[in-house]
């Protein structure tokens, strides 16, 4: 049995329609087979108003045992650090945020925003959005870079636009299950189980990354969606072909560039002109390697791949 | 603010439900009910702010992400609204799949609105004299309800058809501008049959209707609908059955009224009729129809994107007057106090240039499917049989109008699947270029459209007017109640410590925002009750 708590700051709802889509555990499943207690959710909740700013003082208080506080959305500090563009039963969700971390167990930022401050961050970040622990690239965040939970582990950092819901149904049922332990994060707080390997690994493009062979207009049946249409697979780390979304595909299958959603800077170049769906080059070059490849590297190994590609790469792979 | 301001009491609910942000609202109760209510958005993002100067496809990886509910809707709006501004072709392909992805994402949204947030009401303490009351608990409770842990469950299948096509659901982007980036093959096609087909055999006929979907679609009439429920136990003790039945006992029909005019922007652009899109063309090319409705009158009429107007004058702007979305600056002010006679939310009062606040969603979208149109077009009569024989909208036929969709819904899928011609293109690159764009759609709460204008190879302006913008939004200049606020009025209060009758009303309009009820005392100000709506 473990008290969960999920509140939404700046937020979409991606993250909790994501959930909302797990199997194996489902959402019920979590309560009835784990004995997840929920103790509120804005949209799945049954206690309403005065209950539920009770049940959150009670947190606060320690009357109830908060074991899991899971935080969806950015902090909101406008207008001036105030927060008041985003009240909770009256009072800055800001102020709840830091309250209900200080007493929980575990805190968990699920998606982009509560990570690190996602969409709502971008330039000109005109709510003043944080992350809970980070502001993009750079640790702070909301609760400050030294903040701990109750169990001695900084916020569970689990990104993505959304997230995956086997990477938050995941995560629960490790904490339930008294696994906690065995979680390791790395330096952006992720869990490494899932944010060590890269968003390419496992995807149905790879032979054709290999050939630099390219997808060079959407809508096409073969090809890499990294050399012309802007993919970040190669350098953006998270599961999504390991791991596939909804049971049955990811982005980059689909024919759709990954836009490094699980990583800090997402999204990309502020998505200023010119930058959307567009490989960023240097005299036709990738601005941004696949990681640790360097350059010269880089040229000498596509131009290989490149001379030596079979005629059947440049044939249609994908057909009906 | 009442004539008999001694027995009124005021009651402030917060918050009130969820993706545009938090809703609160605060209504006066006087003797047992509701006679003056006002609604509040009370968190902002500022999507608009952020996209201006923005590459002007970046509405394509922002707007998706403004709703994690309705993103297919906002995807198709961005897509379309570049594809205007741009002049580009779409294949038929391609517009085939971007409806086939706003569909699955509809049919998602049924069961899980209507078990995750709707029906958990029935379960209130304040009916438990109902006759239905212990079957409501057994099937309804969160979580553990028989009927809740399978309709939630199962509302995860209808968007892995999303994913055959955009790779995820929410927040894919695979609507672009000339088309879509995904080629589907064979099986996509075949997989998204049997998903179809299971979602149809495990909650549709097994669970929702309790009969066939031909037999559900011969009802024409409320006559007919009435001779349905009366004719098997198995159609009376359906989740449908069970719905219409417990509403009728604990008098749904009979509140939430509303202003009983109505908006759709119609959707769904035909396969062959919409390869060259224009701002101008569009009304006349979609498969389901534009177009407004007056309750009392009984009269329809059309709906174009001119007629939009949004009004600051109650809201945290700084923009006086009413305008048009392309004419709009969007100035937040930076002190956002509640002041119901002054500025009191984050929404806009959106009206009609002639007709003032219409009411947006699936009850507008079926009453104006009742009209007549163009052959091609959908026309379905049932739900403007029972507005015009229950004397106008009320809770129930508010719900009741979306999830009579789910068949519609389902058999417009099917026969996407039908047209799709694989070895067709999905794509025709276009060029980019300045210009004003418009694209609009009905997201599952309804009308949903964008604005865009690119100059200079950027964003100049984007302008977003959601249905919750149109449903919860605050009184215009000139008095006039917003949508959720005028239906408010007159809804009876039975224990106002648990309002449960203002969730239900503002729950019918599915709005998106997480709702709350604070209650307090008319005289001393003290609070009295507080909670969540949606």
């Amino acid at each position: 049995m473990a008290n969960l708590l999920w509140l939404q700051g700046g937020a979409c709802s991606g993250n909790t329609m994501s959930f909302l889509n797990a199997e194996e555990p489902s959402a019920c499943d979590l309560v009835t087979d784990f004995g997840i207690n929920i103790l509120w959710h804005p949209s799945l909740g049954l206690e309403l108003g005065d209950n539920v700013k009770a049940i959150l003082e009670k947190c606060i208080s320690g009357e109830i045992p908060l074991d899991i506080f899971v935080f969806e959305g950015t902090v909101i500090n406008a207008p001036n650090g105030t927060g008041e563009w985003n009240r909770f039963c009256g009072r800055p969700m800001k102020d709840w945020v830091k309250d209900l971390s200080a007493a929980s167990q575990f805190v968990v930022a699920i998606g982009d925003c509560a990570t690190y401050g996602g969409i709502p961050a971008m330039a000109p970040n005109p709510s003043e959005s944080q992350g809970l622990q980070f502001l993009k690239r750079a640790k702070g965040g909301s609760l400050g870079a030294g903040f701990k939970a109750k169990s001695g582990l900084p916020v569970i950092n689990i990104p993505g636009c959304p997230a995956h819901p086997d990477w938050v149904t995941q995560i629960v049922v490790a904490v339930a299950t008294g696994r906690a332990g065995d979680l390791t994060l790395d330096e952006f707080h992720r869990p490494k189980t899932f944010f060590s390997s890269f968003t390419q690994t496992g995807c149905t493009r790879n032979m054709h990354f290999a050939y630099k062979v390219s997808t060079t207009a959407f809508g096409q049946r073969k090809g890499c969606l990294f050399y012309d249409l802007g993919c970040r697979g190669p350098m953006t780390h998270s599961p999504c072909n390991r791991i596939l979304w909804n049971r049955h595909s990811s982005k980059t299958r689909a024919g759709m560039p990954c836009l490094g959603c699980t990583e800090p800077e997402f999204p990309f170049f502020d998505l200023n002109p010119g930058t959307v769906f567009k490989t960023q080059t240097v005299m036709g070059v990738p601005k941004d390697m696949p990681t640790g490849v360097d350059k010269v590297g880089y040229i000498k190994l596509t131009a290989a791949a490149k001379g030596m590609a079979p005629a059947w790469a440049e044939e249609d792979i994908f057909v009906v | 603010m009442s004539a008999s301001a001694a027995t009124v009491e005021t009651l402030d609910i917060s918050p009130v439900g969820r993706v545009e942000g938090d809703l609160d609202v605060r209504v006066e109760i006087d003797k047992g009910t509701v006679t003056n209510a006002w609604t509040h958005a009370e968190l902002f993002r500022g999507f608009e702010v952020i996209l201006k100067d923005k590459d002007p496809q970046a509405g394509l990886v922002v707007t998706p992400r403004a709703c994690g509910i309705c993103g297919a809707s906002h995807l198709s709006c961005a897509a379309w609204a570049l594809d205007t501004a741009w002049g580009t072709t779409v294949p038929r392909n391609a517009i085939l799949a971007r409806n086939l992805g706003q569909l699955v994402e509809t049919i998602q949204s049924i069961p899980r609105h209507h078990y995750g947030l709707f029906m958990i009401d029935y379960t209130n303490q304040n009916y438990a004299a109902s006759p239905f009351y212990a079957e409501a608990v057994k099937r309804y409770s969160p979580f553990t309800g028989t009927s809740y842990e399978t309709g939630v469950t199962i509302s995860g299948r209808p968007v892995e058809i999303y994913a055959l096509l955009g790779g995820q659901w929410p927040h894919s982007s695979f609507m672009v501008p000339g088309g879509v980036m995904c080629a589907p093959t064979l099986t996509d096609v075949t997989r998204a049959w049997s998903i179809l087909e299971h979602f149809r055999q495990n909650w549709i006929e097994s669970l929702w209707l309790g009969c066939s979907m031909e037999r559900y679609e011969e009802i024409q009439t409320l006559d007919q609908f009435e001779a349905w429920l009366e004719e098997s136990q198995r159609h009376a003790n359906s989740d449908l059955g069970m719905f219409w039945r417990m509403s009728k006992d604990i008098g749904l029909h009979h509140y939430g009224k509303g202003h009983g005019r109505f908006i759709t922007w119609g959707y769904l652009p035909h396969e062959d009729r919409y390869n060259k899109p224009t701002i101008e063309s569009r009304s006349s090319a979609v498969i389901m129809k534009a177009g407004i409705y007056d309750g009392a009158t009984d009269k329809f009429g059309p709906m174009e994107h001119v007629f939009t107007r949004e009004d600051m004058t109650h809201s945290w702007y700084d923009e006086k007057g009413q305008f048009h979305p392309f004419d709009r600056t969007t100035k937040p002010i930076a002190k956002n106090t509640v002041d119901p006679e002054g500025k009191y939310s984050w929404n806009t009062a959106v009206r009609h240039a002639e007709s003032g606040a219409l009411e947006a969603g699936p009850l507008a979208r079926r009453l104006i499917a009742g009209n007549t149109g163009q052959a091609f077009q959908h026309h379905d009569g049932l739900v403007l049989d029972m507005y015009r024989k229950m004397g106008g909208a009320s809770i129930l036929l508010r719900h009741f109008a979306r999830m009579h969709e789910i068949c519609i819904l389902y058999r417009e899928a099917e026969r996407i699947l039908r047209e799709f011609r694989l070895n067709d293109e999905w794509y025709i690159k276009p060029t980019e270029k300045d210009g004003r764009g418009w694209g609009a759609t009905e997201a599952a709460r309804g009308a949903l459209c964008h604005w865009i204008e690119v100059k200079n190879g950027k964003i100049a302006n984007y302008q977003i007017v959601s249905p919750t913008t149109w449903n919860c939004g605050p009184r215009s200049g000139d008095g006039q109640r917003g949508p959720i606020e005028e239906a408010l009025i007159g809804t009876p209060i039975k224990n106002k410590h648990d309002p449960v009758e203002v969730g239900h009303v503002c729950r019918s309009y599915d709005s998106c925002l997480v709702c709350s009820v604070h209650a307090h005392d008319g005289q001393t100000g003290e609070e009295l009750a507080r909670f969540r709506t949606a």
